[in-house]
């Protein structure tokens, strides 16, 4: 009897505990190097990327192109990246960079505090995949690899945005279309 | 009695066979890697290398700069080994 009192209880209470972990995603609000203002809220019902790299580290410059190919290819299914520089990183090598590699997606400059919002990994590149419903999915550490986006990220993009829209979450705010 | 020492003779033949071909299909080789300046950057190397068909080994230091791999010579080639640590933004330096 006991037993199944735990266990109906654990039942009820796995799903809160994913939702209370589900929350924790922070609103991250920040300016893009071309003055726009970045909030994670006006994401909601998107597959967001958010990718920390920084222009002194090879496999991030590297995995870029990737990147700008995936936003390409996937806006349409509702694939949105945001780049975000990690220190010691200056406006000017970004902007030069960013207009060198003709990266379509906005990036802005970061700092280890807002790295640390999602992760205490001190790898780079880092990539944290956000479902749709505005909660963290996974954690892609170093180069994304193709045979990852197959397998993590891509199922995400197959479920509707719809689905997403009306309900609230962590992000609790009304969805608004962006870009 | 001959069919027994037939299907014996088969059995080592087999077994003789996949013994052969496994021992001689895994090379090691060594490959020096340009670039790489600290531990968080080799892990990228080491993450596309061990991602790549064929590769059943993958060791990268980045004080040595070098990247030991043991890979299956019919599954994989040193050659495409050069071009994914090329893919990852370092360079496969040719000694």
């Amino acid at each position: 009897m006991k037993c199944k009192v735990f266990l109906s209880l654990l039942f009820f209470l796995l799903p809160v505990a994913a939702a209370a972990q589900n929350s924790s995603l922070p609103d991250l609000s920040l300016k893009d190097i071309k003055g726009r203002q970045l909030r994670l809220s006006d994401y909601r019902g998107k597959v967001v990327l958010i990718n920390f790299w920084a222009t002194w580290c090879p496999p991030c410059r590297a995995e870029v192109p990737y990147l700008v190919r995936l936003q390409r290819d996937y806006r349409s299914h509702g694939l949105r990246v945001i780049g975000i520089t990690s220190p010691p990183q200056t406006f000017v090598e970004v902007r030069g960079f960013v207009r060198k590699a003709k990266i379509n997606y906005p990036v802005a400059l970061g700092t280890q505090q807002i790295k640390a919002l999602f992760t205490p990994s001190e790898l780079l590149p880092m990539t944290i995949v956000i479902g749709r419903d505005g909660s963290v999915q996974d954690i892609i550490e170093e180069i994304l690899l193709p045979e990852e986006f197959e397998q993590k990220i891509k199922p995400l993009l197959h479920k509707p945005e719809v689905l997403y829209q009306a309900s609230r979450g962590p992000l609790n705010r009304p969805i608004r279309r962006i870009r | 009695m001959r069919k027994s020492l037939v299907l014996t003779f088969a059995m080592f033949l087999v077994v003789g066979m996949s013994a052969i071909s496994v021992s001689a299909i895994t090379k090691k080789v060594t490959i020096r890697v340009e670039g790489m300046k600290c531990a968080n950057c080799s892990g990228s190397v080491k993450k596309a290398l061990k991602a790549t068909a064929g590769v059943e080994t993958v060791e990268v230091n980045h004080q040595t700069q070098e990247a030991v791999v043991e890979y299956d010579d019919e599954k994989v080639t040193e050659a495409k080994l050069r071009e994914v640590i090329n893919s990852t933004g370092f360079k496969a330096v040719n000694e």
